[in-house]
């Protein structure tokens, strides 16, 4: 019943690597007193090792509160994150944590654990203090810096070569007043960088990356006034950057360095609780990207200095949970400029990505969710022209349909709106990426570019260069098949595609419900002789008058006379395939369109010249459309017949038509 | 040129030329450039292919756009011209050629389906 802990944990999550899950037991709380809010320390045990640099984070502060983290409980850590203070030493931050087993369920404490720093890895703190107070009275301290440390630690470091502390860059340690507090289990390592999340510089003498706790005099905060940051002093210094993958609020000092992926205008709001103006960006590095947005003052301060595309060094910036509904990056974090942010210009990283993109391929759009965001990349084939609406709520906006087709063969249609709709430029089928497109079911499937989404054109990406590469060899003359319906007819899977014979063969109409079709075929007869009756002149009522013979015509269903009736049409006609003809009924509106009249017009023809009444019919005859069928079996004073109503005639478009007859084709062939 | 119109020209690309040397065909293509002759013009079919066309007398008006040209495929792959006519292009639907050339190839794979023959009278 001993629970079993993750052994080796501690030492892992110390030097910083990932460790899944880890189970630990938890050997002492302490609460530590800080201005405000509570803070508490942990010591936790893995049965190898036991380490009290555990601290938790403040949203697990009720586990503590509620007592529930009693000395020997077993505790499993679903999220923690490892800072390395300024005088080196590491610190474990527990984000996330639940617990496994009481102290009653766990009996005690498991294993023999042996205090983790004292493996002979540090010298007392004391020394830390020492040493590195020293470059505390030399700014810019480059060497000393780092060797200081090295110096410090070098004797209790096993295996760990002080080279990697090595003075290559600088690391202000700056005249920061190390407090060194009791730790227990203190600095270990310092070589770590380890886990420290300091992209790019080989250095990793940590110290740059502050305290995670703002405020506790556990561990050297200090780090705070020092201005250890690339914008400041030490020429040819360049800071330590970490990852965007990392940052979260519990750090207090960081640096970033990252590309402007997506600037937006400036916005001005006025509500009940005053107003301001704000505008946001997106930033992107290797390890991911994250939201900034800037209010007020900091808007005049940066509006004009962030340039989309450009690479910026950026610290000091509120970071707090992502408000999804302004933003789709997948991060769980944003961030908001305020006073002391820095923002400096960076002009030195190739390596930084232009964008981070995860581009969906057109002819899988059709298996993601409707509303979804994503990333689309395909060569313009063609474009609309820009058009201007007005939408529901009165605004005019301009609009523009763009195709796009990648190397799938399929093709999408994606809106674009406004300023982009305006400015795109479609002349020789250019490239173009879209980030954090919107997947809607209208007309099938489309896209539209949202107020969010980037648009780049001919974009200085692989992908890209692949496209071009593939369309100018052979895409230009792929048959594309558009997911997105611009004409009615084809709707794919909703156009039940039929011939004639296969109402027979079938036996549609037979069922409960009425059957529904669509085929093409050929008018070859039609009965013009009834296909006129006198209606109901109401606007509502279709129903057949009956002539009074006095000038008058009854209608029944309003029971009503009138002096008048409108001419409608009931049209009885024949179609025909290659393989079987079929008689059908065409109701007004589909009867005009074949015939090409209205009712009242072939009404009138009628009475007055019969010569072109029967022209009417002629042309008609053997012309070819597509026919939207309802079929029905009914059953008429003991007779059932097979019904066939026409519920929508459309032209045939030939080419479209000869698509699918060679897909047809094509698999009838295998 | 009165025999030629008697007999069945199936439709071919470029690519097929080779098969029905001295055969009479009928080839449909976009006009590439005509020699200053004028007795002599290159068609490109729906894959990108060129042919070259040889007429009779000389041509007497501006040929451009898409042309349905019969006659013999000489030694040589090129077609000796009987007849040619151009598809107008200001009316009705453009002419895919592409989709063409896709007909074209089914056609080709499934004689069974389309043959080549003149229809049994009677």
């Amino acid at each position: 019943m001993t629970a079993k802990l993750t052994q080796g944990a501690v030492a892992a999550l110390v030097k910083g690597s990932h460790v899944e899950n880890p189970v630990l037991q938890l050997l002492n709380i302490r609460q530590i007193n800080t201005t405000g809010v509570p803070r508490y320390r942990l010591m936790m045990s893995d049965g190898q090792h036991y380490l009290s640099s555990f601290l938790m984070a403040t949203q697990l502060n009720r586990l503590a509160e509620e007592n529930l983290l009693v000395p020997h409980c077993v505790c499993l850590l679903k999220r923690t994150t490892k800072n390395t203070l300024s005088d080196g030493r590491h610190v474990v931050v527990v984000v996330d944590m639940e617990v496994l087993k009481s102290a009653e369920e766990a009996g005690g404490k498991i294993g023999n654990p042996t205090s983790y720093s004292t493996e002979g890895q540090l010298s007392s703190p004391n020394k830390v203090s020492s040493t590195t107070s020293e470059p505390s009275s030399t700014s810019d301290a480059e060497v000393p810096g780092p060797s200081n440390n090295s110096k410090g630690w070098e004797k209790d470091f096993t295996g760990k070569a002080p080279v990697k502390i090595s003075p290559m860059k600088t690391f202000p340690m700056k005249g920061s007043p190390m407090k060194t507090s009791p730790m227990k289990a203190s600095p270990m390592m310092t070589s770590p960088m380890k886990g420290s999340p300091m992209k790019g510089s080989p250095m990793m003498t940590s110290p740059m990356k502050g305290s995670p706790m703002k405020g506790s005099p556990m561990m050297t905060s200090p780090m705070k006034g020092s201005p250890m940051k690339a914008s400041t002093s030490s020429p040819g210094s360049v800071p330590k950057v970490m990852p965007i993958a990392t940052l979260n609020p519990y750090i207090s000092k960081w640096t970033i360095r990252a590309r402007v992926t997506n600037k937006s205008n400036i916005r001005n709001w006025s509500n009940s609780r005053g107003e301001g103006k704000l505008f946001s960006f997106e930033v992107v590095d290797e390890s991911g990207e994250i939201r900034i947005t800037a209010f007020n003052n900091e808007v005049d301060k940066f509006f004009t200095l962030l340039e989309q595309g450009k690479v910026y060094y950026i610290s000091k910036a509120t970071l707090k949970v992502a408000n999804k509904q302004y933003t789709t990056l997948k991060n769980d974090y944003e961030m908001t400029l305020h006073a002391h942010s820095s923002i400096v210009p960076c002009t030195d990283s190739p390596e930084v990505p232009v964008m981070q993109c995860d581009f969906v391929p057109i002819g899988e759009l059709e298996n993601r969710d409707k509303d979804s965001i994503v990333d689309i990349i395909g060569v313009c084939n063609s474009a609309e022209d820009v058009s201007r609406i007005t939408t529901k709520t009165s605004r005019e906006v301009s609009k523009r349909a763009i195709s796009l087709i990648d190397t799938t063969g399929k093709v999408v249609t994606v809106t674009l709106w406004g300023e982009e709709a305006e400015k795109f430029d479609d002349s020789g089928q250019p490239v173009v990426a879209i980030k954090g497109a919107r997947l809607s079911d209208f007309r099938g499937i489309s896209l539209s570019a949202l107020f969010s989404s980037t648009i780049m054109v001919n974009p200085d990406l692989p992908e890209a260069f692949r496209l071009r590469a593939w369309y100018d060899r052979e895409g230009f003359a792929v048959d594309s098949q558009s997911l997105t319906e611009t004409m009615s007819v084809s709707v794919g899977s909703k156009m039940n595609w039929r011939t004639l014979r296969d109402v027979k063969n079938e036996n549609m109409g037979h069922g409960e419900k009425a059957d529904y079709f669509s085929c093409v075929a050929t008018i070859v007869f039609m009965r013009k002789e009834n296909c006129l009756y006198q209606a109901c002149p109401s606007s509502d009522c279709n129903k057949k008058v009956i002539d009074q013979q006095n000038g008058f015509y009854r209608c029944e269903k309003c029971n009503r006379e009138f002096p008048n009736f409108k001419y409608r049409l009931l049209l009885s006609a024949n179609l025909a395939d290659f393989g079987d003809n079929q008689w059908v009924t065409c109701f007004q509106e589909t009867a005009e369109v074949l015939l090409g009249r209205s009712a009242e017009e072939l009404g009138q023809l009628r009475e007055t010249d019969e010569a072109e009444f029967d022209e009417v019919f002629q042309k008609a005859n053997f012309s070819t459309h597509i026919f939207k069928n309802r079929v029905k079996l009914e059953t008429y004073n003991d007779e059932s017949r097979v019904k066939v109503t026409v519920m929508e005639v459309l032209p045939v478009d030939h080419r479209v038509y000869s698509r699918r007859l060679l897909s047809n084709i094509q698999k009838l062939a295998h | 040129m009165a025999g030629i119109l008697d007999v069945p020209k199936p439709r071919i690309n470029c690519s097929m030329l080779s098969q029905f040397i001295n055969r009479a065909v009928c080839f449909v293509g976009r006009v590439e450039k005509v020699h200053p002759t004028g007795k002599m013009f290159t068609v490109m079919d729906g894959e990108g292919k060129t042919a070259t066309v040889e007429l009779n007398e000389p041509l007497q008006e501006e040929l451009s756009g898409i042309v349905e040209v019969i006659g013999m495929v000489s030694n040589k792959g090129e077609i000796m011209a009987s007849t040619y006519s151009l598809l107008r292009e200001d009316k009705g639907v453009p002419f895919d050629l592409e989709l063409y050339n896709e007909a074209l190839k089914v056609i080709h794979d499934f004689p069974q389906h389309y043959p080549f023959q003149v229809a049994a009278s009677g």
